[in-house]
């Protein structure tokens, strides 16, 4: 434990309109839009019950509450709880609130052994300890890898949330983006409009031009396309150099892309709160791909875009027909093996360091392929401790990093042990390719002390990259 | 005294064992019923089975991986997995009695180390519940059962060990004869019931993980339907439960309005 535990309780406080949570029917530090409080343990329950219904939850609960041995080895992996101490921390204790109620509820011993005992089950105060532990959590799936009787408690959280979201409560940061994306006027989670996007490559090729002397085009609507990009949307406005190392990338491998206008926001907040919005964002991306009639689908330098295009695209959207799903790195770094990048060495010679985003790095699909690009064009590359598939969560995860309300939470004790990690390598850059953990991770350099500039992978690859300079 | 060594021997032996077997038997078999309708339901059925099955491999055999962390604690637990193991299965006393049953016999374990492993395994038990209570999120994790089951699953060791070893009157013997055999019957009923469980359903829990990722279809807006939002998406915004509806002013772009 890192923490005091007044420090601990001072993370635990409201950054952002404190007025507005602390005043909210539903006592938990993230905004909600607390419509409905009546009844709430039916309600719960019922939505519960519907989700087993339907879906393949129950084989994985039947499994879990059978195998449980409560061994504490995932309080040796969760770095929420490596820094704050605190037994709510605990994966297996917070996998454990939604577990009993299955076990007292949906179970043929357990309602037995209620209706014998006089338990009356899930409580309102239960659904509020659940509201704020699940968002605690940043999903980051870290304990699943060191628990012996393979219970994914990433797993739980990820359905725990989706339950809670079918009775109301989810944070109201995600659900705004999520409502513009799915049904607002501009189609993404950060209303960026359609001209602004065109303006914003366009001001890209201009960047490129003056830092390379290259043109770079960024295709727009390209019919037939191999690859559609899409983005985390927030690039267009807030990452122009790691776009501009993606531009220069797919301009000097040559193959054929676009963007769709229509459709270019790879963020997909459902994978955070709700299965259904999951799928709905994923037929957003289905729809643009076939009205492009594109071949592939690449994703750039964000963890969740990625995680859910790869790993549920294909349950979404068409089984073994549905487009394949490739990730930035993942192309770069073929290209650069294949020869068809050039990159010169010795580019960079400050120290850099490597971030594995959780959503790529845990299921072991982005691992290698990053720190080879590295090495190749940094003189002084650092592994932190631990690294690789095992890498220690941003402290941002899950959705966590766009509530800025639990600042002092994410940044004080969830991204804790992720700040020493950095402090300890004396990197001067660390990459950090996904959109969620950069802001994560530039909040935590800050209030955290830590002299350390984060940046994506494209963005100094740029930097390194030979192109073939315009006469 | 003989007649209850006799039933607990006998048709308290026989019941138990098949209420374990049987037990865990069912149990493994919801397991991969549940997998194979999860994985019709998806149209994802691409499982990395290489993945799934190198890492149930490494936990079960968790040489090299299990010491990374709580080193004490994971060597104690692998000694007192040893001995449940290896010592019911194969002490010449315990294939003696099969070959006298049922007329099945196979290659026994030296005496000597079979008394050694007991021993072993007795000290961890005890070593399990002082790991148990000494470390901290362990302590708070922890329910009955986790503290109960080192010293019961102890019982048949320790009276077995005795009975074997130590020359003692031969009420005495009788008396742990009993405890041996009725503690030893205790465990196998309870095993299915219980967390014990585990030893038949652990090499599929990361197989039941993967599969679980694997998502249905349109299961999202059947949930939805199911509770009554049928008319249109759970996050659309609409009046639930009688409450009344937002005027038309404020149900523009929330995001422009931040």
């Amino acid at each position: 434990m890192l923490l005091s535990p007044d420090e601990v309780a001072r993370a635990r406080t409201i950054a952002k309109k404190p007025e507005v949570v602390s005043k909210q029917r539903l006592p938990v530090r993230y905004h909600v839009e607390d419509l409905d409080t009546a009844d709430r343990p039916r309600r719960f329950l019922e939505a519960f019950a519907a989700i087993l219904k339907h879906t393949n939850y129950r084989a994985a609960l039947d499994h879990y509450i059978r195998v449980s041995n409560k061994c504490s080895r995932c309080t040796t992996q969760c770095q929420v709880y490596m820094a704050s101490g605190d037994e709510r921390d605990i994966p297996c204790h917070r996998s454990e609130l939604l577990l009993s109620v299955y076990r007292r509820h949906f179970t043929p011993s357990g309602i037995l052994r209620g209706r014998v005992l006089g338990d009356p089950g899930l409580t309102d105060a239960k659904i509020q300890e659940m509201a704020q532990a699940y968002y605690d959590c940043t999903a980051c799936r870290r304990c699943f890898l060191e628990c012996p009787m393979g219970i994914d408690h990433g797993l739980i959280t990820h359905l725990a949330r989706y339950i809670l979201s079918e009775i109301g409560i989810a944070p109201r940061a995600l659900v705004v983006s999520t409502r513009e994306q799915l049904i607002g006027a501009t189609g993404n989670t950060s209303a960026v409009p359609g001209p602004a996007l065109l303006d914003n490559l366009e001001f890209l090729t201009e960047e490129i031009q003056s830092a390379k002397n290259v043109e770079v085009k960024f295709p727009v609507d390209v019919e037939g396309a191999e690859y559609l990009f899409l983005a985390p949307v927030s690039d267009y406005i807030m990452e122009a150099d790691t776009l501009m190392g993606i531009g220069a990338v797919m301009h000097a491998t040559g193959d054929s892309w676009t963007i769709g206008t229509k459709y270019f926001d790879g963020i997909n907040y459902g994978l955070f709160y709700s299965d259904q919005i999951l799928e709905h964002v994923l037929h957003k991306v289905r729809a643009e791909a076939d009205r492009l009639k594109v071949k592939k689908i690449l994703i750039g330098e964000c963890g969740h875009a990625s995680r859910s295009a790869k790993y549920f695209y294909p349950a979404y959207c068409g089984g073994r027909n549905a487009h394949p799903v490739v990730n930035i790195i993942e192309y770069a770094h073929k290209a650069w093996k294949e020869g068809r990048l050039r990159i010169q060495p010795n580019t960079i010679t400050e120290r850099v360091t490597y971030h594995d985003p959780c959503n790529i790095a845990r299921p072991g699909w982005i691992v290698d392929q990053p720190r080879e690009l590295l090495k190749a064009f940094c003189s002084d590359y650092v592994e932190m401790t631990p690294n690789g598939r095992n890498n220690i969560c941003c402290g941002g995860g899950g959705g966590t990093v766009s509530i800025d309300e639990i600042r002092p939470f994410r940044t004080s004790i969830a991204g804790k042990v992720k700040a020493e990690q950095i402090r300890a390598t004396g990197a001067k850059y660390c990459v950090a390719p996904c959109a969620n953990c950069k802001k994560q991770l530039r909040e935590l350099m800050q209030d955290q002390k830590v002299d350390c500039e984060i940046v994506g992978l494209h963005d100094i690859l740029f930097k390194a990259l030979i192109l073939q300079e315009d006469k | 005294m003989e007649a209850w060594l006799e039933f607990g021997r006998g048709p308290l032996f026989r019941l138990a064992l098949a209420l374990m077997l049987l037990g865990l038997l069912r149990l493994v078999l919801l397991d991969i019923v549940s997998l194979a309708e999860a994985l019709r339901r998806s149209q994802d059925r691409i499982v990395a089975w290489n993945q799934v099955w190198k890492t149930t491999f490494s936990w079960l055999f968790p040489v090299g991986r299990l010491w990374k962390m709580r080193p004490v604690y994971s060597a104690v637990s692998f000694v007192f997995h040893a001995g449940l193991l290896l010592v019911p299965p194969f002490l010449a006393a315990h294939i003696l009695l099969w070959k006298r049953g049922a007329g099945v016999a196979w290659p026994a374990l030296p005496q000597s180390a079979a008394n050694w492993l007991t021993v072993a395994t007795v000290v961890a038990a005890a070593g399990l519940i002082i790991g148990r209570i000494a470390h901290r999120g362990s302590r708070s994790l922890s329910r009955f059962q986790d503290y109960a089951w080192p010293v019961l699953l102890a019982l048949p060791f320790i009276s077995g060990y005795i009975c074997t070893n130590v020359a003692t009157a031969p009420r005495v013997y009788q008396w742990l004869m009993l405890i041996h055999v009725l503690s030893a019957d205790v465990i196998m009923i309870a095993i299915p019931f219980t967390k014990i469980a585990h030893c038949a359903l652990m090499p599929l829990s990361q197989a039941v993980t993967a599969v679980a990722w694997k998502f249905p279809a349109g299961a999202g807006d059947r949930v939805a339907a199911t509770l009554g939002f049928g008319d249109r998406p759970t996050w659309v915004e609409k009046p639930r439960l009688g409450l009344p509806e937002r005027p038309a002013e404020c149900q523009k772009s929330e995001v422009a309005a931040q």
